[in-house]
């Protein structure tokens, strides 16, 4: 970037000329300053015009939401509809300063737009208490907004608002948090790279057998108790989610006779508030499953064996802690004994057994079980859960940890404050000021450098797109169609191979389920779209088969025909479409690494041809490195199973609201 | 018999209370520590200009729950101040701007006690100043009043209060901590990764023993025991090994340092059914990482070497403890153990007896250090817990400030003005170069540009105005042409805050106050300066 572009009233105001047509000496503007006059004076008039005439789209209104919503209503922007599906709780009341006490159990989307709306009152709140996945929000919807602003804390919706806005090709400016750490990224189609250009890692999840049977860190225990032991007594049975059963098939033996005690599990349910219950469920996870495990002599070669508890011998010594019951209980810093342990177990059996009772009763007979599961600020299944996780922890001999780190490790908290969202949302705006002013070239990601001691902040220019990115690296497409009578064979025929020009390529079809078409696969030829699920805004990948010159994968967006279609049920844009072809394969592609080195490569292609000053030099790059192990220490520290966090990888931020 | 007890108490009782799940995201990062010093703070903002910055500076330090917290602000709200100002709406018009400023933010933490100023009682800052419970930090936003300043100043001075200058005008900011001496923080947070000190180049009697009995007969071991012996104790035994080869001297250059960690690879056993040792493995990727002879780290040489003037200051907890440390190096030329072993593969019990071995060693270096602690005079009031903390951080113990404040060094001498005239020299050099260096442009010239308006109570300066007060304070700078080009577009912004710039600032300068009045992380030293044009930061030390 030239420097003098950077300065003067040239970054926002006038063209890039020295002599810019500034008057030295300061406008006069009192006496008379109106609500506006500060943003009059300091974006010009010109962007002020645009920001009053922006209708934009704020997704998430938590702890970035918050602070976002309150900037752009202060700077004006004409209209913001705002979505968000959580609804507020205490925890979030530290740094989501929209919302109050009384506010605890409302719609986030609501609250916020009744707070921020009486800031300024020309401009326009639009809420939905609702999800962003929802069909309401059409690719349609999106094209209608200027800009788009994410302010979520999950990957899922993450990337469902990255392809929507890739598909209506709407900017889009990405956000996240995590503690001290933070990250702002514009994301324009074809221009910057999007949210998935690098691959992001999914939840952590492991083997069965890890879990149930050869437990070697806390965090087994935990997902042990929170994913197996809490839903098969008072739950749904066993949350898949938390398992990987990839290695099942080698285990198989071993896969069988877990499944077997968990029936024999499933049975104690039915014991539930009877006098034995306790005693029951004790002896059967702690001792008899133990035992069993035990007598697996080929897996504890290499590993210490556990070893069972007695439920009598155990109560015996937990006298003085049961008499100490309430202390232990508020207690949650402590690492509590294992008698300590036994008694929070016990007591949270009990109140759990009563809920669970007390549902059931109030179902008045029907044999339905009333199901509770786990949520990290309800103490009934959090101390069941700590406590069930440290007594197996000690048959295993793991460390036992205190129920605050259990309750982060377990419910995937992530630190949040309201400092790093405020300076985030700020950052946000900044952001969106250089796209209504189509300065892509301007545009910035930023990082929040915290424990870097010559900056806290530190910027690099935006990424180009990954021509290998599923998402944005494909050529994108919209057919118009009629659902009630269109064929897949109507799309593959007509659409695919007339008008999109695949002629007599070979292809395959595919959804988010799996091959709709290939060659080799044209049993759903005869079938209509909509059996096959497809509704409008469904995306379906065609990939070209050919070795020599493949077009790049096409993604098509499914879209209600607007008027009726004549003779056939699906039609494509009006004008004409050129697929590019793959680029050959290049030994290179290291700038857009997927091993999570990006900034390091950015930084070598960056700088090498540049024989300019650099205002973003490689210190800040290499600053935003150290924001992205600190980061990822924040995990590593406290054991938790979070998503990757880093700040600087491009991955997933997660504020936790 | 739980039953019973069950009955008579209802679960409203359990678990943490309503306090800590509020503040549950943020006792995360700084602890139920942190978060006692913050409750205890008691913070002033002084607020002028525009008047935003100050505001959401104040709603970053409400929200995470400061104690108390005082506004101090002159001015009448206007209808412009709506416009940029979230914590006024149309019903504040043609009030006092402290009181509706006071009102709206309080709304944030109905645990937060706020008052304002001017009132009836209270009419000028100088009877506030006088008549208030002592402040744990000041803030104040440009443009302010000399006068006022130099009482601000004043205070500051007396009571070693910590002063945070905040200016935000247009796309440009900056915030300039002021701390009243030396700072010392112990709880630095440093990377987990790098807290890790193993000692096996100096290891002590307990640790070679114990090394010893499980390597005498390493070739005897069955696989099972061989490849579980923990990386610990196989790189000692090599390097007792390494020493009897050569000279009784440890690998210390880079080439022998490899050469050992071939060593140690060879060693493993690949006849076994695995085909490796994992825990060779992990001893020769320890190698480069571990063997280290101790040294004093920068952050701690400089509390060594750190020179008193003020007795009072010298009698501190954290004072005394570091001469305590000094010592204690001195005697041993290292530092005391933290005691953390990493996780490694071993067998639990050979684990869990050699985590003994060093959280032993620990606590012993820390009760040598306690015990001299207490021999000093004014000793035995120090908190054996702050000596613990002290020890386990003590390799990244940090002062900030350390030539600013009490200190008798020469460079200390230098007054504030100096300072910025050698730092103007030094960036404005760094910009020549800048071309072939490719390091980033000094932000230097945003800093001098709204410096010059600091002061500008009654109107803005133009460019001109703004440039005559840059060459007084940093001559030939009003040259500059980035100076030049800042100072115009500080003109331009004719002292209007962008709610956004301001929000922004205001989480950082609440992000380091925070810092301060916890004592955790390390904060800048000491001026922010922020360019909202480039989205870029830069940390000078004015």
């Amino acid at each position: 970037m030239e420097p003098a572009a950077m300065h003067g009233s040239t970054g926002f105001t006038a063209p890039i000329v020295p002599v810019a047509p500034i008057a030295p000496v300061a406008p006069v503007i009192a006496p008379s300053l109106t609500r506006d006059s500060y943003n009059a004076q300091t974006l010009g008039r010109s962007l002020n015009a645009r920001v009053k005439q922006s209708r934009v789209l704020m997704v998430g209104a938590g702890g970035i939401g918050c602070e976002l919503l309150k900037n752009l209503v202060l700077t004006g922007f004409g209209e913001v509809h705002v979505v968000d599906l959580d609804t507020i709780d205490l925890s979030n009341l530290n740094r989501q300063f929209l919302f109050r006490q009384e506010h605890i159990r409302k719609s986030k989307a609501l609250v916020a737009k009744e707070v921020a709306e009486k800031f300024n009152p020309a401009v326009k709140i639009v809420a939905y208490h609702a999800n962003i996945k929802d069909s309401e929000f059409s690719i349609e919807w999106f094209s209608g907004f200027t800009i788009v602003f994410n302010a979520l804390d999950n990957l899922e919706a993450r990337r469902h608002v990255n392809k929507m806005c890739l598909a209506a090709d709407v900017p889009l400016i990405e956000s996240g948090t995590t503690g001290f750490n933070g990250q702002v990224q514009v994301i324009k189609k074809g221009v910057t790279a999007c949210y998935d250009c690098t691959p992001k890692e999914t939840p952590k999840t492991f083997p069965v057998c890890t879990i149930r049977s050869t437990p070697s860190q806390p965090i087994h225990c935990i997902v042990w108790g929170k994913s197996y032991l809490l839903n098969e007594i008072f739950g749904t049975s066993e949350d898949q989610s938390a398992f990987d059963h990839s290695a099942d098939a080698e285990n198989a033996k071993e896969i069988e006779e877990l499944k077997r005690e968990s029936e024999a599990l499933r049975k104690i349910r039915q014991s539930v508030g009877s006098p034995d219950f306790h005693q029951m469920l004790f002896d059967k996870v702690f001792n008899t499953d133990i035992v069993r495990l035990r007598s697996m002599e080929d897996m504890w070669k290499t590993r210490k064996p556990p070893e069972p508890l007695d439920y009598k011998a155990l109560l015996e010594k937990a006298l003085d802690a049961m008499a100490a019951k309430d202390a232990v209980l508020k207690n949650d810093q402590k690492v509590w004994s294992l008698e300590e342990n036994l008694v929070v177990l016990k007591d949270s059996l009990d109140r759990l057994s009563k809920r669970a009772l007390a549902t059931k009763n109030a179902a008045n007979g029907s044999s339905q079980d009333a199901i509770i599961t786990f949520d990290k600020d309800d103490d009934d299944t959090l101390d069941f859960v700590a406590a069930s996780a440290n007594i197996r922890s000690t048959i295993f001999g793991i460390d036992r940890k205190s129920k605050f780190d259990i309750k982060q490790m377990a419910g995937n908290i992530i630190p949040a404050i309201a400092t790093t969202n405020a300076i985030v949302a700020g950052l946000c705006v900044l952001e969106a000021f250089k796209v209504l002013r189509g300065e892509y070239d301007k545009t910035k990601e930023v990082f929040l450098t915290p424990f870097a001691p010559a900056r806290l902040l530190a910027s690099d220019k935006c990424r180009q797109p990954n021509p290998d990115c599923p998402v944005c690296g494909v050529f994108q497409a919209r057919a118009y169609v009629d659902l009630s009578r269109a064929t897949l064979n109507d799309l593959v025929e007509d659409y695919l191979k007339l008008q999109l020009g695949y002629g007599e390529k070979e292809i395959s079809v595919s959804n988010e389920v799996g091959i709709l078409y290939d060659p080799d696969e044209t049993d759903n030829l005869g079938k209509k779209l909509s059996e096959l699920g497809i509704k409008p805004d469904s995306f379906l990948t065609i990939t070209d088969e050919d070795d020599e010159n493949p077009y790049v994968n096409v993604v098509v967006a499914i879209q209600e025909a607007k008027e009726p279609l004549e003779d056939k049920p699906i039609k494509g844009a009006s004008t004409e479409v050129k697929i590019p072809t793959k680029p050959k394969k290049t030994p290179a592609p290291e700038a857009n690494g997927g091993h999570g080195s990006r900034q390091q490569s950015e930084a070598i292609a960056e700088v090498v041809p540049a024989k300019r000053p650099h205002p973003e030099g490689p210190d800040d790059v290499a600053a935003a490195k150290k924001a992205k192990t600190a980061a990822s220490s924040v995990g590593q520290d406290d054991d938790i199973v979070v998503l990757d966090d880093s700040a600087g990888g491009g991955a997933i931020i997660i504020d936790d609201d | 018999m739980t039953e019973i007890v069950m009955s008579q108490t209802p679960p409203i009782l359990h678990g943490p209370s309503e306090k800590e799940r509020k503040y549950d995201r943020q006792l995360r990062l700084w602890a139920a520590s942190g978060q006692a010093a913050l409750e205890s703070a008691n913070i002033l903002l002084v607020n002028s200009g525009a008047g935003t910055v100050g505001a959401e500076t104040l709603k970053n330090l409400v929200l995470p729950g400061i104690g108390r917290f005082a506004i101090y602000d002159e001015a009448q709200v206007e209808e412009a101040d709506l416009g940029v100002n979230f914590f006024l709406d149309d019903s504040c018009l043609g009030k006092s701007r402290s009181q509706s400023l006071r009102d709206l933010i309080t709304e944030l933490n109905p645990d937060v006690q706020g008052t304002w100023y001017p009132n009836e009682g209270v009419k000028t800052l100088e009877s506030l100043l006088a008549d208030s419970p002592v402040f744990t930090a000041i803030i104040y936003t440009h443009p302010i009043r000399l006068d006022q300043l130099s009482q601000l100043k004043a205070y500051g001075q007396q009571h070693k209060t910590p002063l945070v200058a905040v200016h935000s005008a247009g796309f440009y900011s900056y915030f300039q901590i002021n701390l009243p001496g030396a700072f010392p923080i112990v709880d630095t947070h440093p990377d987990e990764t790098a807290t890790t000190d193993l000692r096996l180049l100096t290891p002590w009697p307990e640790l070679v023993a114990f090394a010893e009995g499980l390597t005498k007969d390493i070739g005897g071991l069955d696989n099972f025991e061989h490849g579980h012996l923990p990386y610990v104790v196989i790189l000692l035994h090599y390097l007792e090994q390494w020493k009897a080869a050569h000279d009784g001297k440890y690998p210390t250059t880079y080439k022998e340092k490899t050469e050992f960690r071939k060593v140690v690879q060879d060693a493993a056993r690949t006849g076994n059914p695995e085909g490796g040792e994992e825990n060779f493995d992990e001893a020769a990727a320890a190698v480069l990482k571990t063997l280290v002879p101790p040294s004093l780290p920068s952050g701690l040489k400089e509390v060594f070497e750190y020179e008193h003037s003020d007795p009072v200051e010298q009698r501190s907890g954290f004072w005394l403890i570091a001469d305590a440390v000094k010592q204690f190096y001195e005697k041993h030329q290292c530092l005391p153990l933290p005691g953390k072993l990493p996780d490694m593969k071993a067998q639990s019990k050979v684990y869990i007896q050699l985590q003994g071995i060093y959280k032993a060693k620990a606590r012993k270096d820390a009760a040598e250090i306690l015990q001299m602690v207490q021999a000093a005079p004014g000793g035995e009031r120090v908190d054996p817990a702050e000596v613990d903390l002290f020890c386990k951080n003590a390799a990244f113990v940090k002062l900030i400030n350390a030539t600013g404040g009490g200190g008798s060094s020469s460079s200390s001498k230098i007054s504030r003005a100096d300072r910025l005239k050698s730092a103007a020299a030094l960036e404005f050099a760094n910009d020549e170069t800048a071309a072939f260096t490719l390091a980033p442009l000094s932000l230097l010239p945003i800093y001098l540009a709204l410096q010059a308006t600091a002061h500008a109570v009654d109107k803005p300066l133009n460019a001109d105005g703004i440039l005559a007060v840059v060459a007084e304070q940093a001559p030939g700078a009003e040259q500059n042409e980035r100076v030049v080009q800042a100072a115009q577009e500080v003109a331009r912004a004719a002292g209007g805050e962008l709610h956004n710039v301001s929000a922004l600032t205001g989480g950082m300068v609440a992000q380091e106050l925070i810092k301060i009045v916890t004592k955790q992380y390390i904060p800048i030293d000491n001026t922010c300066v922020y360019d909202g044009i480039v989205a870029r930061c830069q940390v000078l030390r004015l």
